[in-house]
């Protein structure tokens, strides 16, 4: 099964993507900075990383910096932010990061559409 | 012999009294004048003589002054740094000197003078003095002085309005950020409970949810429109250029709203001219603004109206119309129709959600590309908007 990391420091926000993506054939991790994510990532190996930017201790830029490099092939990035624009973005798609998307433009459906067309299960 | 002498003497008493009327004349010329002091100073500059002027602007009666060295006209400061005698010398050697300096008056007080002294000489070229006129400037000066100061008021002024301007972006960006992440959550929670991953819902709570779902919607329209405009407005917005086929664009863009169109009843039809060329424009941008138009002609329309979209090739320009026939905009309101949070009141408004900001977004991201946006309206009757896009920008 496929496994997904979503990244997300607003908590509500972040369990409710998790309930959502569970009602789909995907064995969802959540972490709340990225300095957990990082964590995570040394001790699992996703197909998805859904992330977001703007979140304390490491922030979705530097999480890319440290993880990037040694990522697995598979994992693809996915940015989850409600920044459209400005430096944050510009530089976590320089770091690799596949599309950004902006979280207000999601409902629980987009968000399952999203991902399920990313990973080729659509 | 006595008859020729006295001839010789009453053309010499002639001559004589011709000199002394000329002379008087120039007496009279020279004191007459009120605006200058025009005075002759020896050659070492003491005063010889003094004029109206001379008194009016420094104080000093002719008795008061005359056979005094002419530094005292001059500051301390001056006199110390022995400015006089350097003028004189000055003058000596070239043949004249212009300086604008302060001069001192008999009571003390200051002002501010152009002064010209000019060395005069015999017909043998000795030195006989200098004349010396000088005008008071202060009147002048202050006007110059007032006048560089409300300059660097007003320069100082602009860079606090800029600086405001940029704090008024700064904040709104914030504060539109802010305010996406509330409404995220909302978004999200409200889209779980409808989609039933809850409890299944009775069609009351569904009809909540939904009008609930609805005001979210538009909350995050607003802050968007906010976003957009405040980057405008800092000038952050860069547009990336590629060529793009603007006939394909706009058919594109009706075909996305004709679900929404029909549903109002409304047709919609588009008259492309075969010779429109791809024009270099920002296809995000440019998309947006013509979805915003076209979504304005529908939604200030009545059920059954009809919308029509023309695009032509007008002298290098790319001519796109929008016309309906709804309920149009008056005279009156056409001037503000392009203001930011301006939204008009019309029998239609009520029922349409929008945050006033879509008309000023539209024509500033339309000026971006060098084009132009115009409105004519007849109220109850309809209207036509019209971009103009130059092919070459």
């Amino acid at each position: 099964m496929r496994k997904i990391l979503v990244v997300e420091d607003e908590p509500v926000l972040r369990e409710t993507y998790e309930l959502i993506l569970s009602t789909q054939p995907f064995t969802v991790h959540t972490a709340e900075n990225g300095e957990v994510a990082l964590e995570k990532c040394s001790q699992n190996e996703y197909d998805m990383i859904l992330l977001d930017l703007m979140m304390p201790i490491v922030n979705g830029v530097d999480f890319l910096k440290r993880f990037m490099p040694d990522a697995p092939d598979q994992t693809r990035v996915i940015i989850m932010s409600n920044l459209s624009a400005g430096a944050e973005l510009d530089a976590a798609m320089q770091l690799g990061a596949i599309q950004s998307v902006l979280k207000a433009s999601l409902g629980p459906k987009d968000l399952i559409a999203l991902v399920r067309y990313d990973l080729g299960t659509m | 012999m006595i008859l020729s002498l006295s001839k010789s003497l009453t053309t010499l008493q002639q001559s004589h009294n011709k000199a002394l009327v000329e002379l008087e004349n120039y007496k009279l010329l020279v004191d007459s004048i009120e605006d200058y002091a025009i005075f002759l100073l020896d050659p070492n500059g003491i005063v010889m003589s003094w004029n109206k002027g001379a008194e009016r602007n420094k104080g000093y009666k002719s008795s008061e002054i005359i056979g005094k060295h002419f530094s005292i006209f001059y500051t301390q400061q001056d006199v110390d740094a022995q400015k006089p005698q350097k003028e004189l010398e000055i003058a000596q050697r070239i043949g004249r000197i212009e300086d604008e300096d302060w001069r001192v008056r008999k009571n003390g007080s200051r002002f501010w003078a152009n002064v010209i002294i000019t060395a005069l000489r015999n017909p043998s070229g000795e030195l006989v003095g200098f004349a010396k006129v000088t005008r008071n400037l202060t009147d002048r000066k202050r006007q110059e002085d007032e006048l560089r100061k409300a300059n660097m008021q007003l320069r100082k002024q602009q860079q606090e309005l800029q600086r405001l301007n940029d704090s008024k972006n700064e904040f709104i960006s914030l504060a539109s950020h802010q305010l996406r992440t509330p409404a995220t959550i909302t978004k999200q929670l409200l889209g779980v409970l409808l989609a039933g991953y809850s409890d299944k819902l009775t069609p009351a709570q569904t009809t909540f949810i939904q009008k609930a779902q609805s005001s979210n919607e538009r909350q995050i329209f607003i802050v968007n429109s906010l976003l957009e405009v405040a980057q405008l407005d800092a000038g952050k917005v860069v547009l990336h250029k590629t060529m793009a086929d603007l006939k394909k664009m706009v058919s594109d863009v009706i075909d996305e709203q004709s679900e929404i169109i029909h549903r109002r009843k409304q047709t919609v039809s588009l008259r492309a001219a075969a010779n429109v060329p791809k024009v270099a424009i920002d296809t995000k941008y440019f998309r947006m603004a013509i979805e915003n138009i076209i979504d304005n002609a529908s939604k200030y329309t009545h059920e059954s109206g009809t919308i029509k979209v023309s695009i032509k090739l007008v002298a290098g320009v790319v001519v796109i119309g929008i016309t309906d026939n709804g309920v149009g905009i008056a005279a009156a309101d056409i001037d503000s129709l392009f203001k930011k949070f301006n939204r008009i009141p019309n029998e239609l408004s009520e029922h349409v959600s929008g945050s006033g900001l879509g008309l000023y977004w539209v024509r500033k991201v339309i000026e971006l590309h060098g084009g132009t946006i115009t409105v004519k309206s007849r109220p109850h009757r309809g209207t036509t908007f019209t971009i103009s896009v130059p092919v070459e920008s």
